[in-house]
């Protein structure tokens, strides 16, 4: 894939603004108000930004914002004094560094440059996640991001997970209800990006959806009984179509709303648009993507043979069923770092740790090994029950294996998908989604969660985003002679599914991944990486 | 040390082939078969599953210990069917429910079981009502033990446990169910002898309903 693109020119009358930790950069026009630029990177303000309230605080690292009443109301002078501020009540009047105390940004969206063929018209990109959507607007001509808009999936209240999902699906109206949910939703998005571009619907020419198998199903109205049970083998997985008319979108009734075909089980199209991203059906190099979540997905492939799998890695990378863990949000320990033999914790929003999020937990029990506080078993050396990393945080025993049925996952996922390719190892590997973005390589390799040099891996962001733009340049769903960008239907019926639980070295190959390895293979060299 | 002593301490530390050659020499020695179970393989797998509850030991070390005791049992089993002070703990028949795959958590079920001194039939994952149904005639079993790491699968227990009343079966054996989304009143809502929250729980709760009443 394409490299980062460098530092952006700033266009006179527009400042620059650098957001921690992250260190996404976004611009804004002079006079404009702070808000707009931190709601389209996923900040919400609670109280619809009247400054009733300290939810969006930020601190100002670097820079001026004036300081107004509202403001005054709501934090001392001596947080005035430190630089604190309610991001709803500034405007931009400068450049600016400013840390997030309510750090949500874990929603990643795409802003890789990306080859195209021009056309006329806008289009809109949708990645459509078990826990958060992405959505963006797109000139088809000049291939640039007009508006970016962000959610929490609407469907969270009937169940964090895509088994949980089906569940409720399965209970008498939960999927209508589930449908209705998600495309209203999506229409909503589609609404507040026009509006945020103010640009009227009339030039959208076409609209891509992406997602896993479930959101697939659940957006589609397809019995999801399938996927409640082996073989979890999906009854309708094909491409599916729709006009902004029959969902009661705010677009000319006949622009056509696609939710791209599935690969095969739990592997949805999100899947299929991380392989266009990545652009592995062209590669020479054989190369994997991995998707960390709590179903993580994993392809290996070249131009000559893609296999895919799902595997049950569970929540522990995104904090849960961790005594306390947390979402990467603002007091969450996002990275541990040994210093002369001691632990040092960074923490989101510079504020007193409350937590450990799925980062901090790779790293905290990377440093673990190291000290040799934490065997290879897994086991903690001292038959202490639990290791404390900041005053009101610490690591159980019961977390470590947690970490290890998570880690184990997807190692031995990708260990039997390299045993069915033939036994090559993959040149390099793209890790997609927000912890893959977040999570440091070599503690990956250390704790044995991947197995590769930090160098061969790369984090690749929000593939699935990225994919589904590329689709939107591809030729309307029809594959032709040199369509090969955005061409998925080809791609797609490259692509085999493999059932891992059905194999029979599953167990062996999982148990084997189970624990940790004694050295620390050059760790300390690759710490800077 | 006593050989029964040292092999307790090779099955927990799951070296399988030191078990083997220690379970030979306590034969040579002339100790009886059957005095193998209390006096070492039971106590050994006791402590497997005392450290497993207390997180000291994990999935691989309690699968190589329940290995090295499977190494001792596999010597001992023929020599006690000419035993006649030994009284058999009963035949269990385990799985996965159908729709469901996990099978690592029956496995150490079984195995925890099997070392406890109960004969097993595992037909492995996935398996329906009338594979069960079958298994449970054909091996007069005593005992099934059903496990279901689904939300979505742990509804066919109730299926099994139907399909072996309508077999004429249900009162002839003793139903156990467990995996990680079954609870306690669930397991009385589909009309289950017992739940086992863990292997643990699991061999405490099968050795209850074997004792005499």
């Amino acid at each position: 894939m394409d490299p980062m693109p460098g530092a952006k020119l700033v266009e006179k009358g527009m400042h620059r603004i650098i957001l921690k930790p992250t260190g996404v950069e976004v611009s804004a026009p002079s006079g404009s108000p702070l808000r707009d630029p931190l709601f389209e990177q996923g900040v919400e303000f609670p109280c619809g930004g009247q400054g009733r309230c300290r939810g969006c605080r930020i601190q100002v690292l670097e820079g001026q914002v004036q300081v107004n009443a509202a403001q005054r109301g709501q934090l001392s002078p001596d947080e005035l004094a430190h630089g604190w501020r309610l991001a709803c009540q500034c405007s931009v009047e400068g450049d600016l560094v400013i840390e997030l105390r309510q750090w949500d940004a874990a929603i990643l969206a795409d802003e890789t440059p990306f080859d195209f063929e021009p056309r006329p018209g806008l289009g809109v990109a949708v990645d459509v996640g078990t826990t958060t959507i992405v959505a963006q607007l797109l000139d088809l001509q000049t291939g640039s991001v007009l508006a970016v808009r962000t959610a929490l999936n609407s469907q969270g209240r009937h169940g964090a997970d895509v088994m949980s999902r089906i569940e409720y699906a399965l209970s008498p109206g939960g999927l209508d209800e589930l449908q209705h949910l998600i495309r209203r939703q999506v229409g909503a998005l589609v609404r507040q990006l026009l509006l945020a571009a103010r640009t009227p619907g009339q030039a959208v020419r076409n609209v891509v959806l992406v997602g896993n198998t479930v959101m697939h199903h659940l957006f589609s109205g397809i019995d999801v009984e399938p996927l409640s049970h082996f073989p979890f083998v999906p009854n309708r997985a094909g491409l599916e179509v729709f006009n902004a008319g029959e969902l009661e979108w705010d677009l000319p009734s006949g622009v056509p709303v696609r939710f791209l075909p599935c690969l095969g089980g739990f592997v949805g199209s999100d899947i299929l648009a991380g392989l266009l991203a990545t652009r592995m059906g062209e590669s020479e190099d054989l190369i994997a993507l991995i998707d960390l979540g709590t179903n993580g997905e994993i392809v290996l492939g070249n131009r000559e043979r893609i296999l895919c799998a799902s595997t049950a890695a569970g929540p522990a990378f995104e904090g849960a069923r961790v005594s306390m863990g947390m979402r990467a949000s603002a007091g969450a320990i996002s990275q541990v770092e040994l210093e002369d033999g001691r632990v040092k914790c960074h923490v989101l929003g510079n504020i007193e740790a409350k937590g450990l999020c799925g980062s901090g937990l790779v790293d905290a029990v990377a440093a673990g090994l190291d000290l040799g506080i934490i065997l290879p078993s897994g086991r903690f050396a001292d038959a202490r029950s639990e290791w404390t990393l900041a005053p009101a945080v610490a690591l159980t025993q019961s977390d470590v294996r947690e970490l290890q049925l998570a880690k184990a996952a997807i190692a031995s996922g990708l260990q039997l998908l390299r045993e069915q390719w033939g036994g090559a190892d993959p040149v390099r590997l793209y890790l997609a989604g927000a912890f893959g973005n977040y999570v440091n390589r070599s503690r990956a390799r250390r704790i044995g969660l991947i197995n590769y040099p930090p160098d061969q891996i790369q984090p690749a962001g929000n593939t699935a985003l990225l994919g589904a733009k590329l689709a939107l340049f591809g030729s309307d769903g029809v594959d032709g002679p040199g369509k090969e960008v955005g061409s998925y239907h080809a791609l797609r019926r490259r692509v085999e599914h493999v059932s891992l639980s059905a194999d029979p070295h599953f167990q062996d190959v999982f148990v084997q991944e189970l624990g940790f390895s004694e050295s620390a293979h050059n760790y300390q060299e690759e710490v800077a990486l | 040390m006593s050989t029964l002593e040292e092999l307790k301490e090779a099955i927990i530390d799951g070296k399988a082939p030191a078990a083997k050659q220690l379970t030979e020499r306590g034969l040579a020695e002339g100790i009886r078969a059957a005095e193998f179970f209390p006096g070492a393989i039971i106590p050994a797998m006791d402590e497997v599953g005392r450290r497993m509850r207390e997180c000291e030991f994990f999935i691989p070390e309690v699968l190589i210990a329940a290995r090295a005791a499977r190494g001792a049992t596999d010597i001992l089993r023929p020599l006690l069917a000419g035993d006649p002070s030994v009284r058999p703990m009963g035949t269990v028949v385990c799985g996965t429910i159908k729709g469901d795959l996990h099978d690592i958590g029956k496995n150490i079920v079984a195995m925890m079981l099997e070392s406890a001194g109960f004969r097993i039939v595992d037909l492995g994952v996935d398996v329906s009502p009338e594979r069960l149904v079958d298994a449970v005639r054909r091996e007069q079993a005593d005992f099934v033990a059903l496990s279901a790491l689904l939300t979505t699968t742990m509804v066919n227990m109730k299926s099994a446990i139907e399909a072996l009343a309508s077999a004429g079966l249900r009162e002839k054996v003793r139903v156990l169910v467990g995996g990680a989304p079954v609870t306690q009143a669930w397991a009385q809502s589909i009309g289950a002898d017992g739940y086992g929250k863990d292997a643990v729980a699991a061999v405490e709760l099968a050795r209850q309903l074997v004792a005499p009443a």
